[in-house]
């Protein structure tokens, strides 16, 4: 593996197409794709509470009462309250009218004429209030039986797991297309340069040997994946912060992605090369059969890109497991089948 | 020592070589003669682990070359030079070096001296760290041999180790082996130079498919020619031929210059009456010598035989 390294050192095209291609692809694709739309795409969330729009929103004029006094940090239950700041507490049973309401819980009961923010709702009535302030996140992860459930996701919060998906893709594809030339050469290559004899005729186990041939192709393309990867983040979270207020980046699905999923693909993809390049002849064929070793990842990016699989956590467990086994797999299978005299006497 | 009983191996239905029964006894230099395509490679191949008899057996030490729990422990005790150097090109003869030493598990401490030594005595010390592709072939092939020996291996095999070599090359390369045996490594080396072959080898054997003959490279023409004898007068009359095979001492006569070239049976019986019988026609004899037959006459003869 050393060696093959040190070879990829004295090559500087190889090194610069290695680094090239996933900061092209995974940075400066991203952002092409980010930028246009977290500028065009408005960024506001609208009411989606048919109940409400029924009712009749606040005028445009409309503001909340004044308060006089400040209820928190307990919890109430069967109360009403009236032009009250509501603040970190529990409500149960409750009528609240003209309040101003940031981070409580309230359950099975009304509010009218009032603003809400990072609150969590459920079973509850919301008559004529305004949701300035609520947090999206908070509002998700609200229960489906609410009479007043969330606000409708603005559209780049609709458009933007599907584009995280869809660039999330490309550091899956990276990893596994950037190895596929080193290691479709790595033993055909050997045998090319003449370098393959001497190397056999050393103590060197066969899973030694490829071992070190695999590994020598993941590492340069694992490395320059995570390099793109943590750039990519980093410009789209500068890029994005001042549109949506937060990091996005790298969320639990992004970097379960990259620790298991990417690395599982690369592997897949370099031992398919490696077996390939086992079993030929010529550099040029190892290469034109290392172009199909990459149909998994394929497949998987176009069920990502047709709807049918959304990456969540499950799916990347999912998948990643999948790829593992077949890497392992692959591993065994191409050490059973090396073998060193058909490849001192059959390739001539 | 390493021990060849009926070694053959098969390709499909072609035999690269049949039958080979070998011993080559501990600090000896062995050579296998033959022309391209004997089957000279293959066999080395097989006492290297690289690929397996069809038939036969062979022992290096007290391993069996068949047996994959001996292939690791044989190949660890060889060291092999192909046909081909093999360098990585790009790297430099440090780092190729490096490399093997790691790969046969010689410590960093001892690849480092090794390497300086070595490196140091084939006078590229100084250019350790470019890259190899841009050396002649005689410094490829001495970086090929040094990486050989890097794990110092008690058996060394060479594949045409002087092959398109230069002369000033090849003699260092065969100065190289012979300072080899005086380290006690046993050597065995594949060519098909004669001369080199004559020079270095104690033991040849001549292959073509199957063992031909095995002996010193200097006694392998016993048996094989006709001795045959030429004498140097001061002057050789006209009518010389015409009186002196009648005499039923010797055959094929002919004179060329003022020698006089015939065979004899025995000549340790049969030249001092051919001599007498000059001496009494009033001829000077100057000088008396026995044709030499080299490695190559009997490589040539032996393999012409074969073919037919």
């Amino acid at each position: 593996m050393r060696k093959d390294l040190d070879e990829f050192k004295k090559q500087k095209f190889v090194i610069g197409s290695i680094i090239a291609m996933p900061i092209v692809l995974g940075v400066v694709l991203p952002l092409v794709m980010f930028v246009p739309m977290v500028t065009m795409v408005p960024l506001e969330r609208s009411w989606d509470i048919d109940g409400l729009l029924q009712i009749g929103g606040l005028p445009d004029d409309a503001v909340v009462p004044f308060t006089n006094q400040t209820v928190g940090n307990s919890s109430f239950d069967a109360t009403i309250f009236r032009h009250t700041a509501l603040k970190n507490a529990t409500f149960s049973y409750c009528i609240i009218e003209s309040c101003i309401i940031e981070n409580t819980t309230i359950v099975d009961s009304t509010v009218t004429n009032s603003s809400l923010s990072n609150s969590y709702l459920m079973n509850v009535t919301v008559i004529r209030s305004e949701g300035t302030g609520l947090d999206g996140r908070v509002i998700l992860a609200i229960s489906s039986d609410l009479a007043f459930t969330r606000t409708k996701p603005s559209e780049i919060d609709q458009v933007l797991p599907l584009m995280f998906n869809m660039i999330l893709m490309i550091f899956i594809i990276i990893p596994a297309t950037l190895p596929t030339i080193i290691a479709t050469y790595s033993i055909v290559g050997e045998k090319n340069n003449r370098s393959l004899e001497p190397l056999l005729a050393t103590p060197t186990t066969d899973g030694e040997l490829l071992a070190g041939k695999i590994f020598s192709a993941f590492l340069p393309s694992m490395g320059a994946t995570l390099l793109a990867f943590s750039l990519g983040v980093i410009l789209l979270d500068i890029v994005l912060i001042p549109k949506v207020g937060y990091p996005l980046l790298p969320n639990l699905t992004w970097t379960l992605s990259m620790v298991l999923l990417a690395p599982t693909a690369c592997l897949m993809s370099v031992l398919a090369c490696v077996l390939v390049s086992s079993k030929v002849s010529d550099v040029r064929a190892a290469q034109q059969l290392g172009g199909f070793v990459v149909m998994p990842v394929v497949l998987l990016m176009l069920g990502v890109l047709a709807g049918y699989i959304f990456l969540s956590p499950f799916w990347i467990f999912l998948i990643a497991g999948l790829y593992g086994v077949l890497d392992l797999g692959l591993f065994f299978f191409a050490k059973a089948i090396f073998n060193r005299e058909s490849i001192l006497t059959k390739w001539s | 020592m390493i021990v060849c009983e009926g070694l053959t191996k098969m390709f499909g239905s072609v035999a690269a070589i049949q039958n080979v029964s070998l011993e080559i006894p501990d600090g000896c230099i062995f050579g296998l003669l033959g022309p391209n395509g004997a089957g000279k490679t293959t066999t080395m191949r097989m006492l290297s682990c690289l690929i397996r008899p069809t038939s036969g057996k062979a022992h290096i030490d007290s391993y069996d070359i068949s047996k994959k729990e001996d292939a690791q422990i044989i190949r660890g005790m060889i060291g092999l030079l192909p046909e081909v150097p093999g360098l990585y090109e790009t790297l430099g003869a440090y780092k190729n070096l490096d490399y093997y030493g790691q790969l046969y598990g010689v410590s960093k401490q001892k690849r480092e001296e090794s390497i300086q030594t070595t490196l140091t005595n084939l006078e590229l010390w100084d250019r350790r760290n470019e890259p190899v592709g841009g050396f002649s072939k005689g410094m490829k092939q001495k970086i090929a041999i040094a990486r050989a020996l890097i794990h110092d291996p008690k058996y060394i095999f060479l594949d045409e180790p002087t092959a398109s070599l230069d002369p000033v090359a090849a003699k260092i390369v065969r100065e190289y082996i012979l300072d080899l045996k005086l380290k006690g490594n046993t050597i065995l080396i594949n060519t098909h130079n004669l001369t080199e072959a004559e020079r270095i080898c104690d033991t040849v054997a001549l292959v073509k498919n199957r063992t031909v003959k095995i002996g010193n490279p200097k006694e392998l023409a016993k048996g094989l020619f006709t001795r045959r004898i030429s004498i140097t007068m001061q002057n050789i009359p006209s009518n010389l031929l015409k009186e002196i095979e009648p005499l039923g001492l010797v055959s094929q006569a002919q004179v060329k210059g003022n020698q006089l070239i015939f065979n004899v049976k025995n000549p340790e019986e049969d030249n001092p009456q051919v001599l007498s019988w000059l001496l009494n026609q009033g001829l000077k004899v100057q000088f008396v010598s026995e044709e030499e037959h080299s490695l190559e006459d009997v490589y040539l003869k032996l393999i012409e035989e074969v073919v037919r």
